[in-house]
């Protein structure tokens, strides 16, 4: 974490630049069936982050040495667009994306039920529209509700959420200063119906009791979102 | 992309399609898909263009950066179009590097707007043999359903008629718009069962043949053209759908209007 320790990112009545209170999570809008020529899709717009992500398959796996004969994989590319940034990104190799595709798939294969599908491959495509501040979280979020939209059977939907530190206060979903300047970053993976987690990194300083807080405010937020997804999948009021 | 495999049967129902003036969709030979056009769509990027053709969906995002000039060019910027078809587009579309397909899509449509001169480069100096703007523009595929191509150039040119030079940010003057002269417009047109057809769906891209891609400029100046595929064309068959895009193209420049 940067730890620029000067910028103030709390004011004194406890609120953080964007209004929001420490525990709140930005607005966020889920929608599906966005990409027409994929078997199940998702638009979630979290604060002014953006993803879209498709679902194809299941579907014959190759290269064949990817093929596992008891069980599907799953296949997720995570890529951020090049105007999706500040600066534009370079499309092509990366080990940021690497890495985010690898955790993406590590957390999915825990939930998705792949002996239905021995020998087969279910790709996911997750493209970073716009970013703002966690976008592996939202792309991991919404490539939960674009599996559930291409009717892929899942124990639960992942549903991932950041929280972390700035200023010494614990805050939930940090936005793009709060992740630059900030202190910690601490994003989870959490299944809502068991509160089992498929999905865990953190980077930065946290107390045992600050990491209690953001732990706690992870779960809350993920709960909250998890009822967003839900009413979009049933072709909610806000999908 | 890897190799399609092309199935017979739909190559042979195309083939009766066009003996019947018909298409797949039901549509006429020469009739396009509605085409919807969104501008100032993306957050992050200083132009941006959402461009929808029944079920083809691609995003266009303008971004600048600052560039030395090249030394045989001291009062130049640069235009620079990238494109990419990530696999999130279709199920034949696969990752890694980027394939030839995607290579030709992105050149064809940057050819176009280069040559209609419709950004006038010298203006995109700021010192001369010191600092000027490189615009990039990047194209990126959400749902293929055929004529990306289409899709593509039109979004790239309403993209960078709707970008603002973001001068303040870089410290070098005061943001202002991007001065897009021209409107230059790309027609696609894809052999299927025997005889041309506008606006192909990826089916009829599967089972078509060759096709051809014309750039017209405002008065119907020509300012890129590209055959690509296997295939045959004779020249009343060109003149045909010249013809065609020349009508076609004015209309599509009033939707940007």
């Amino acid at each position: 974490m940067g730890g620029y320790g000067d910028v103030q990112m709390i004011d004194e009545n406890g609120l953080r630049m964007d209004g929001r209170k420490p525990g709140d999570v930005r607005p966020i809008t889920i929608e599906t069936g966005v990409v027409p020529v994929a078997d199940g899709s998702c638009r979630m717009v979290w604060g002014t982050n953006e993803a879209i992500v498709a679902v194809y398959g299941p579907m014959e796996a190759h290269p064949r040495k990817i093929q596992r004969q008891d069980r599907a994989v799953i296949d997720v590319a995570y890529n951020m667009a090049p105007f999706s940034t500040t600066d534009r990104i370079r499309p092509g190799f990366n080990r940021r994306s690497r890495e985010i595709s690898k955790v993406t798939k590590d957390a999915l294969e825990s939930v998705v039920l792949l002996e239905l599908y021995p020998r087969s491959k279910i790709r996911v495509s997750i493209e970073i529209i716009s970013a703002e501040a966690g976008t592996r979280c939202v792309g991991l979020t919404a490539a939960s509700v674009a599996l559930a939209d291409a009717g892929i059977p899942m124990t639960d939907m992942v549903v991932s959420v950041a929280s972390g530190k700035v200023n010494d206060v614990v805050v939930c979903d940090l936005n793009k200063e709060e992740d630059n300047y900030g202190e910690a970053d601490l994003p989870m993976g959490v299944l809502p119906n068991t509160g089992e987690l498929v999905f865990l990194q953190m980077d930065g300083d946290l107390s045992p009791e600050e990491f209690k807080q953001a732990w706690d405010y992870n779960v809350d937020a993920a709960m909250q979102v998890h009822k967003l997804m839900v009413e979009a999948l049933k072709g909610g009021a806000n999908s | 992309m890897s190799a399609p495999t092309v199935p017979n049967l739909l190559r042979a129902h195309l083939h009766d399609l066009a003996i019947n003036n018909s298409r797949l969709d039901g549509r006429g030979q020469f009739e396009g898909r509605e085409i919807n056009l969104e501008t100032g769509i993306l957050p992050r990027a200083e132009g941006s263009a959402k461009v929808t053709m029944g079920n083809t969906i691609v995003l266009a995002g303008v971004k600048f950066q600052l560039m030395t000039p090249y030394p045989d060019r001291p009062n130049q910027g640069g235009l620079m179009c990238s494109c990419e078809v990530r696999p999130i587009a279709g199920r034949h579309w696969e990752a890694g590097p980027p394939s030839p397909e995607s290579i030709e899509l992105g050149r064809v449509v940057d050819r176009g707007i280069r040559e209609s001169g419709c950004i006038d480069v010298d203006d995109l100096c700021i010192i001369p043999g010191e600092k000027a703007w490189q615009v990039i523009l990047d194209l990126h595929a959400i749902s293929d359903d055929g004529n990306l191509f289409d899709a593509f150039a039109l979004a790239g040119i309403a993209a960078l008629r709707s970008a603002i030079i973001p001068a303040e940010k870089f410290e070098v003057g005061e943001d202002s718009p991007l001065k897009v002269s021209k409107k230059p417009i790309m027609c696609s047109y894809h052999k299927v069962g025997g005889r041309f057809v506008y606006d192909a769906s990826y089916k009829e891209e599967l089972g078509g043949d060759e096709r051809i891609h014309i750039t017209l400029g405002d008065d119907d100046h020509v300012h890129s053209l590209q055959k690509g595929l296997k295939g045959i064309f004779t020249a009343d068959e060109f003149a045909e759908i010249m013809e065609h895009a020349k009508q076609r193209c004015a209309e599509l420049r009033e939707l940007m209007n």
